[in-house]
């Protein structure tokens, strides 16, 4: 297709990249500045602010807290998110319209006041640990990505091969693992993905479900700032730009090239 | 208003690929010309270039004595009929019909009054008011019809138009098309895969292979003189003999097959004779005869088929695998040798490749 | 789509009485959905929707009335103006992505391939950092040091550094900055959606790009809008972390507001009636548009 775009559209979606680019590259430049204070264009150039960051302990513990519950939360939502996903796509005539309306409810809620209302009920009335209130929390938020994905993944496959498998003799459990989920790989990949970082960002549904002794890299950042303006906060910002980079790529490389092994 | 159509070779490329190569078409007056061949043959390329949805890299598109070359494709005033309808959902069937008045800034009374004249025309006018999603596939056919009509192009084009229809529709909408098409006299490009699409709307296809046309004809001539072996076989012709002249006697011309075996051809018939030639029929074209002493083809025959009017056989034969067909009164069984003999006014001769 | 050529007689595939064996296999299937979809369910029932609940039904056990945390909250000027202020930081913020996410999604739906692919990359990126970074960038660019105040200090407009941080306007170009993208990749979506042989027909009969895009290419987009602008309603209208960061206490949000009662002043009456208040608010928007859209779908009769 040969078509002429208004360069004053080029022009304005030019900017509007700029827009959207310019502030992450920003925090990188304050990061690596030798000033004591946040400032753009750096002066001079240090990664004392990166030393910083592990120096400090309250970032190192929160750094730790982070990926445990990021990874946490996203290993169980999948465990229960995947089966959900595929009741949900394989037996739609057989199961009550609102199952799939009860799968949506976790967007419409607010996840501020998911957070409190965990806070309020399983925290201080049921007197579940602080810990797995978080966990909870953060299993909640991220259900409705993998549930999302996974239903998308399924959505394009094509369920009589798994009956042609159960007719040549295989189990119809054993079927799931050797038949559907391989072939919805790609989906739970992303999902891993989509929700690992959606954990690792959060900062709704953590605000309330953080105490003494345990809170995520986003929260400490925010309380961070309210002291201490100083270009730490954006080295930890670039950490946490790059830590999301990081698992992208393991993530794709790890369980993207066995995708691919087992294809051929 | 209609204006003949003149391509002067035209050269396109998709990036690096070239998709068409030097092509040239005259389209007369009135005349609809089918572009007629296999997916990735470059017809639907010519419909995009000439509509202005492409570009070519290089060549001419003229309509009558305007340059469409360089013109944007709203500025072109031709009239399309796409393969997928291309209805406006959000408007109902008679704002898509007056949408191309609209964007000649016609009054809005004046612009429905015309959309319900062609509406009618096309035997919809009860569904003016309706989305068309509430439409069969045969009744958006119409729409697309109507709406590429009342704009009173010069140029008309229609994209696959049938494709999506059942059978039984389709003959009827391809006999309203060229009656729309006739009564309005408008100059008109049909792309199309079907032979039988083209052959019965058209007054010349052009075949067309690779982003080239092969040959530009009425449908009696390609389908009984195809001009070369591609079309021969686009057409149907099964057997493609390769034949050389040995003796020349006044009108008639002897000519072998490689095993030596002769047979006779009429210069009256087939006009002037090549030394190398290649004969060309249809399986109607090979008769089968048990009488060893006949002039034809010496064949092994092998799988008999029943056709309902003849028996027809697959035979082998020192130019390889022919198909022939044999009289009901004679079956004869596999592995029986026979001659097969060419029906002069079933066959047509073509240059070597 | 090919036109179905009638349909076979009902009693040929589905015989009138239902087998045992058939019965059996349908409550079969119906016991194997349920076993798999149970744990997400209960985890849902459990930990989303009945403290939820707990949160909303708390509100109305207050001695001094069934509605007296609603009559407190709405008797207060301060009250009603944190409610307004995030109503209209939200609207605003929607508007303004919008208008960005339209234009931009349009002019990358409309690149060359490997234009695309580059464009939609650089909107996810931005979209995968997270909140509480993407806003601090912005306190570093408005900030009384920042390099806006450099800016316009070095080219002489002002000589002291002016007030951005902690202004509505701050908060608004922050949200936009956080929705922008997710606009722009909800748009190129729908754009996409839109079959390129309609916006041909368009301009086969003579519609100019403009026309084209205003009376072909928007109308067909319009459901895809309400529901991007829904999604940036919401997210804006329950966002947390922005607000905290650009404006501070002086521009304090429903979000905001709710931590505040429930951490700092541990009314949670108070909280709860504020999280009631957003619960109702986000799931009405979500409904009311999302029917609008549906009724503005033409695709669908």
């Amino acid at each position: 297709m040969t078509t002429r775009i208004n360069p004053a559209l080029i022009g304005f979606t030019a900017l509007v990249y700029v827009f959207l680019i310019g502030p992450l590259v920003i925090i990188f430049g304050a990061a690596i500045s030798d000033t004591s204070y946040l400032t753009f264009p750096p002066q001079g150039l240090t990664l004392h602010w990166f030393e910083n960051i592990w120096a400090i302990s309250a970032f190192r513990r929160t750094i730790i807290t982070s990926l445990q519950i990021a990874f946490l939360a996203t290993t169980i939502a999948l465990i229960i998110g995947i089966p959900a996903a595929y009741a949900l796509n394989r037996y739609r005539v057989q199961l009550p319209g609102w199952l799939s309306t009860l799968f949506v409810l976790p967007i419409l809620v607010p996840e501020i006041v998911m957070g409190f209302s965990l806070l309020r009920s399983v925290n201080v009335d049921s007197g579940v640990p602080i810990f797995f209130t978080l966990l909870i929390g953060h299993t909640l938020l991220v259900l409705p990505y993998v549930i999302r994905v996974i239903s998308a993944a399924l959505s394009s496959f094509d369920f009589s091969i798994e009956e042609a498998a159960i007719s040549l003799g295989s189990r119809p459990a054993k079927t799931f693992f050797t038949i559907v989920l391989p072939n919805v790989r790609s989906g739970v990949i992303a999902a891993f993905i989509l929700a690992f970082i959606t954990s690792i960002n959060d900062v709704s549904v953590s605000l309330f479900l953080t105490g003494p002794g345990i809170s995520t890299l986003p929260i400490q950042i925010l309380a961070h700032v309210e002291q201490f303006f100083d270009p730490t906060i954006a080295s930890v910002s670039v950490l946490l730009m790059v830590l999301t980079v990081i698992v992208m790529i393991i993530v794709e490389r790890t369980l993207g090239l066995t995708a691919v092994a087992n294809t051929k | 208003m209609t204006l003949p159509l003149s391509i002067n070779n035209i050269t396109a490329h998709y990036g690096t690929t070239k998709v068409l190569e030097d092509l040239s078409l005259d389209i007369g007056e009135g005349e609809l010309v089918s572009l007629l061949g296999a997916s990735g043959c470059g017809k639907t390329t010519t419909l995009r270039l000439i509509a202005g949805f492409l570009q070519p890299t290089s060549g001419t598109i003229r309509l009558g004595d305007k340059d469409l070359t360089k013109l944007p494709a709203h500025a072109r005033d031709i009239g399309l009929v796409f393969q997928n309808y291309a209805l406006f959902p959000h408007l109902s069937v008679r704002d898509n019909v007056a949408f191309g008045l609209k964007q000649r800034g016609i009054a809005a009374a004046e612009r429905n009054k015309r959309a319900n004249a062609f509406l009618e025309r096309v035997g919809l006018d009860h569904l003016a008011d309706r989305l068309p999603a509430a439409l069969s596939g045969g009744q958006k056919q119409r729409v697309a019809l109507a709406r590429a009509l009342v704009i009173e192009p010069p140029l008309l084009m229609f994209d696959e138009p049938l494709s999506n229809l059942d059978a039984k529709l389709r003959v009827d909408m391809r006999v309203e098309i060229r009656k729309l098409q006739r009564a309005n006299g408008t100059t008109s490009v049909y792309v199309t895969h079907d032979q039988e699409e083209a052959f019965s709307i058209s007054d010349r296809v052009a075949i067309m292979n690779e982003g080239r046309i092969m040959q530009l004809d009425t449908p009696e001539t390609l389908y009984q003189r195809p001009a070369n072996a591609f079309v021969a076989r686009f057409v149907g012709f099964e057997n493609l003999i390769p034949m050389t002249v040995t003796a020349r006697d006044g009108e008639t011309v002897t000519a072998s097959l490689s095993d030596g075996s002769t047979l006779k051809f009429s210069q009256d018939r087939f006009g002037a004779i090549d030394d190398k030639f290649v004969l060309a029929t249809r399986a109607d074209g090979l008769s089968v005869s048990s009488d060893p002493g006949a002039e034809g083809i010496a064949a092994k025959l092998g799988l008999r088929t029943y056709l309902g009017r003849a028996y027809q056989y697959e035979c082998e034969t020192v130019a390889g695998k022919l198909i022939a067909n044999g009289a009901l009164s004679n079956p004869l069984e596999p592995g029986a040798t026979a001659k097969l003999v060419p029906v002069a006014d079933q066959c047509t001769i073509l240059k070597p490749e | 789509m090919v036109e179905s050529g009638g349909d076979y007689p009902r009693s040929l595939i589905e015989p009138g009485a239902e087998t045992a064996l058939q019965r059996a296999t349908k409550d079969m299937k119906r016991f194997a959905g349920w076993i798999m979809a149970s744990p997400a369910t209960l985890a849902l029932v459990i930990f989303l929707i009945l403290p939820v609940a707990a949160t909303i039904g708390y509100t109305f056990t207050d001695p001094d009335g069934l509605i007296a945390p609603y009559i407190w909250y709405f008797e207060s000027a301060f009250r009603r103006t944190v409610l307004w202020r995030t109503f209209e930081i939200a609207a605003i913020t929607t508007i303004i992505s919008l208008a960005v996410g339209v234009v931009t999604a349009y002019v990358v739906s409309k690149s060359p391939p490997w234009v695309k692919s580059i464009l939609i990359v650089l909107a996810v990126f931005p979209l995968l950092t997270g909140v509480v970074v993407r806003s601090f960038a912005w306190m570093i660019i408005l900030g009384r040091n920042g390099i806006l105040n450099n800016f316009l200090q070095w080219i002489g407009i002002t000589d002291a550094p002016i007030g951005m941080l902690y202004t509505q306007g701050a908060v608004i170009v922050a949200m936009v900055y956080l929705f922008v993208p997710l606009m722009i990749l909800v748009l190129i979506g729908v754009l996409e959606n839109i079959p390129d042989d309609v916006v041909q027909a368009a301009s086969s009969l003579g519609a100019n790009p403009t026309s084209t895009f205003m009376q072909v290419i928007l109308p067909l987009a319009t459901p895809g809008l309400i529901v991007g602008a829904v999604l940036v309603f919401t997210a804006s209208f329950t966002s947390y972390a922005t607000p905290h960061l650009l404006g501070g206490g002086q521009q304090m949000v429903m979000g905001t507001f709710l931590h505040q009662r429930a951490m700092v002043a541990f009314d949670w009456v108070g909280a709860s009636t504020i999280a009631a208040i957003m619960v109702v608010i986000t799931i009405a928007t979500v409904l009311v548009m999302t029917r609008i859209a549906r009724k503005l779908n033409p695709m669908a009769v």
